[in-house]
């Protein structure tokens, strides 16, 4: 049953994906619906393979469904161009991708001030904004190093600050700590705790038990449905602390 | 036998997986094999239409022309005396006075000779009728390649000096140097309605058509006691030509053509190393995982360079055999020595060691542009193979703080551009080739024309005389056009593939399919810009090395400067296509590949 929400910014109806066709049809989401409200942190968990990363595109305009419907802060993402949904990410979207994808000849900074220059800011803001966001994520000082000179969990903050620097209504996150071993997957953790606790709507697609526990809910996926959720509200801080292992 | 099977096997699985990518290597290296194999085909031309005109019209072994001037005249029969004389002389006809007139036909106004000539057939140089009759008082038969230039038939009127002829004939000779005064726009009227064409300003000429007791002798005969009296006689106001020379005249085009194919067909074979450089990098990055994969089952680096090599040197193989199938098809167009001449052109036949010289240079390039890229990828660890991690691009930090300044589009475009320097430069290398040859062709086309306007009385847009180095400018600017347009297409195309991650991201992050499009476009189209302004000079280089004269008969600078637009504009089409197809691929399935 969905729990119904009031003014959710992220909704979510009969969302089917289905590749192939025949006998070679694969469904990897089959009819999940679910709603997010504003400043709610929803973790989507389950195995490898079960359609989690597919709703997460879905979700994000980055794929089309087969059927069902999405909308996104007061937009239906259905019937709407390729260009509508580019503008409509631009201000409304900040994606966290399992492998950081930052751009290999840029800079931490330079990676961070990629959204803002799309979106029409001036240089200078640009880089005003990325300063503060990898301030934020406690990577001032590795600002000018290339990818390759940062580690991991730098890498992931960088990118999380990239997510963040146009300051969009939702965060989607696909796995952002699978790449990571424990200590560095803290790293991440943690600034996800900060941004729960700063009123961030976050969906977050996840096999990690503490970014799942950080969560206001948790919805659980198998074979492309919402098989169970539970709801962890008003548990985040130190309680949540507790739980996921973590000084929040 | 088993591995050089298996590996006959790969390749030729590979070519027909990416059917499209080797047919435009193919392309490629067909057109550099084509202008080789045209220029060694050239280089066999036979002066076959020249002996059978000679034979069908008993052309002279020796003619002989003298000019009176308003100062200075001499009779005839006074100034031929020392040839008619000479031992080695066993007939002559003539002499037959010229004159040099104004012709107005069907809009135009020319200048032209006109030959008196008898009613009778000459013993010697009589020229074959091949449309009409011949002289007639009051008629006009005009020299077939200069109708032709005319657009005149039987039946026409043309006007000399303002009296009006009609054309009854059209006819062929070899009496005729194509280099001496244009004397090749002829028309042949009665003696005495040529000596009524002369004029106080322009007095007649005549000319004298001998038979030599040896014919092979007849350069000799120019030094010999009696060509150096009549030339003496004459004051140098003489012309004596051998039929050797005649015939030498007639095929000049053709050895100039066959220079210039041989030139070119190196210059385009450097322009398709470049090319077909990037088009490999291009099949490698698609590549990797295939080789990582090969490794992974046990090939060793020197099989997987073996597979890339057999590929190419298959492509290099087919494009040979096109090459050499163009160029037998177009040799008869450039090995014909015009209307001027009876026959049909010969068509030239390519000797075993031409064929041998152009499947060598197809392997040669095909080998220089695949090496380098192929032994990268063999050595290539197999993990990082299988993950088809890419190399890593470089960075151009000016390039980047002031693209910051820039529209998204300009940002994305340059900095794609700038991350992949090799393959920008080898890029603009192609284009600068091309634009060169462009402005070089625009230039010499100007100058044909110019030099066409000085002896045409009429604006050169009515008046089309037929250059063979126009048809050679043509197939070379269409070769070099069709090489560079593959070229930026692949280099699109590489840059899509090697930027789909990037293209990705911006657009995950808000850019429209439309914004990635064009920058991918402005990737292109700023190495064409690039080649357009180093084209340019590049190609007034290359006009005057070759000994070209600029000066009153360059092109305008706008015509030349118009080239850079042009140049952008072509250049963006060109890109479009694989811009847009690369601005729509699957975001979620490219980020999710990693």
């Amino acid at each position: 049953m969905i729990r119904e929400l009031r003014g959710p910014v992220l909704w979510a109806g009969e969302l089917c994906k289905e590749y192939g066709g025949g006998a070679g049809l694969v469904r990897a989401v089959d009819r999940a619906s679910f709603a997010v409200s504003v400043g709610e942190s929803v973790a989507i968990v389950g195995p490898s393979g079960y359609g989690k990363s597919t709703l997460l595109y879905l979700l994000g305009g980055l794929e089309r469904p087969t059927a069902g419907t999405v909308r996104l802060a007061g937009r239906q993402l259905d019937g709407m161009t390729e260009g509508e949904l580019a503008r409509l990410r631009r201000r409304a979207l900040g994606f966290v991708f399992q492998a950081s994808h930052l751009v290999e000849e840029l800079s931490a900074q330079e990676n961070v001030e990629l959204p803002v220059l799309l979106a029409g800011a001036s240089s200078r803001r640009a880089r005003q904004r990325a300063r503060e966001l990898l301030t934020q994520v406690g990577l001032a000082d590795r600002a000018g190093h290339l990818p390759s000179a940062l580690s991991g969990g730098e890498s992931q903050r960088a990118a999380i600050a990239r997510a963040l620097v146009n300051e969009p209504a939702v965060v989607l996150a696909d796995e952002p700590t699978g790449n990571l071993d424990t200590a560095t997957g803290a790293e991440v953790l943690r600034l996800f705790g900060q941004l729960h606790a700063a009123g961030q709507t976050l969906v977050v697609v996840t096999h990690d038990e503490r970014i799942a526990a950080m969560s206001d809910r948790v919805i659980f996926m198998r074979d492309g449905r919402f098989v169970d959720q539970s709801t962890l509200a008003g548990r985040a801080g130190p309680e949540l602390g507790a739980i996921s292992g973590l000084d929040l | 036998m088993g591995r050089a099977l298996l590996i006959g096997r790969l390749a030729i699985g590979e070519l027909r997986r990416r059917g499209l990518e080797s047919a435009l290597v193919v392309l490629m290296l067909a057109t550099a094999t084509t202008m080789l194999a045209l220029g060694l085909v050239l280089g066999g031309a036979s002066k076959g239409s020249f002996a059978l005109t000679r034979a069908l019209t008993r052309g002279p072994d020796m003619v002989a022309e003298y000019v009176q001037t308003p100062d200075w005249s001499l009779k005839p029969a006074t100034a031929f005396a020392p040839l008619v004389r000479a031992p080695a002389v066993i007939g002559a006809s003539g002499p037959y006075p010229v004159a040099f007139v104004r012709l107005r036909a069907r809009g135009m106004d020319v200048l032209a000779q006109t030959e008196g000539r008898d009613r009778a057939p000459a013993a010697i140089d009589q020229p074959l009728v091949t449309a009409g009759n011949w002289v007639r008082p009051g008629d006009a038969v005009i020299e077939r390649s200069f109708a032709d230039q005319l657009g005149l038939r039987v039946g026409d009127t043309i006007a000399l000096n303002g009296r009006p002829f009609p054309v009854t004939g059209i006819a062929v000779t070899t009496g005729l140097d194509v280099n001496l005064w244009s004397s090749q726009d002829t028309v042949w009227l009665v003696r005495a309605d040529t000596e009524g064409l002369a004029t106080r300003q322009h007095p007649l000429g005549y000319v004298l058509d001998v038979r030599l007791a040896d014919p092979s002798r007849a350069a000799a005969f120019l030094n010999s006691p009696a060509g150096n009296a009549f030339c003496h006689t004459c004051s140098g106001m003489v012309m004596l030509e051998p039929w050797q020379w005649i015939g030498d005249a007639a095929y000049r085009p053709i050895a100039r053509n066959q220079g210039v194919l041989v030139v070119m067909s190196w210059f385009i074979a450097i322009l398709a190393t470049a090319s077909i450089a990037v088009v490999v990098e291009g099949r490698m990055i698609g590549q990797t995982r295939r080789v990582g994969l090969l490794k992974a089952v046990g090939a060793t680096p020197r099989m997987v360079a073996a597979v890339l090599l057999a590929e190419n040197l298959l492509l290099a193989l087919a494009a040979a055999a096109l090459g050499l199938a163009a160029a037998h098809a177009l040799a008869p167009l450039l090995t014909n020595p015009g209307d001027g001449l009876l026959g049909p052109p010969t068509a030239p036949s390519l000797s075993a060691a031409s064929t041998v010289i152009v499947l060598a240079a197809a392997a040669a390039i095909a080998l220089a542009a695949t090496l380098v890229p192929t032994v990268r990828t063999a050595r290539a660890t197999t993990m990082r193979a299988i993950t088809d991690a890419a190399n890593v691009p470089s960075r151009a930090p000016a390039l980047i703080t002031f693209s910051a300044w820039l529209p998204f589009p300009l940002l994305f475009g340059l900095r794609l551009a700038g991350r992949r320097p090799r393959r920008t430069a080898l890029t603009i290398a192609s284009m600068t080739f091309a634009v060169a040859w462009v402005v070089t062709a625009i230039t010499l086309q100007h100058q044909i024309n110019f030099i066409n306007r000085a002896s045409a009385l009429t604006p050169p847009d009515e008046y089309h005389p037929t250059n063979p180095l126009t048809q050679v400018i043509t197939v070379v600017s269409v070769a070099l056009v069709i090489a560079a347009a593959i070229t930026t297409i692949f280099s699109t195309w590489t840059t899509v593939m090697d930027a789909q991650r990037p293209s990705a991201l911006a657009r995950a992050f808000g850019a429209t399919p439309r914004q990635i499009a064009a920058g991918l476009t402005v990737s292109q189209v700023v190495s064409g810009l690039a080649a357009a302004c180093l084209g340019i000079p590049a190609g007034l280089l290359l006009y005057a090395t070759v000994g070209g004269r600029l000066g009153p008969a360059a092109p305008r600078a706008v015509s030349v400067l118009a080239v850079i637009p042009g140049t952008m504009i072509a250049v963006a089409l060109l890109t479009a296509i694989p811009s847009l197809l690369g601005a729509r691929r699957s975001i979620a399935g490219i980020l999710r590949t990693d």
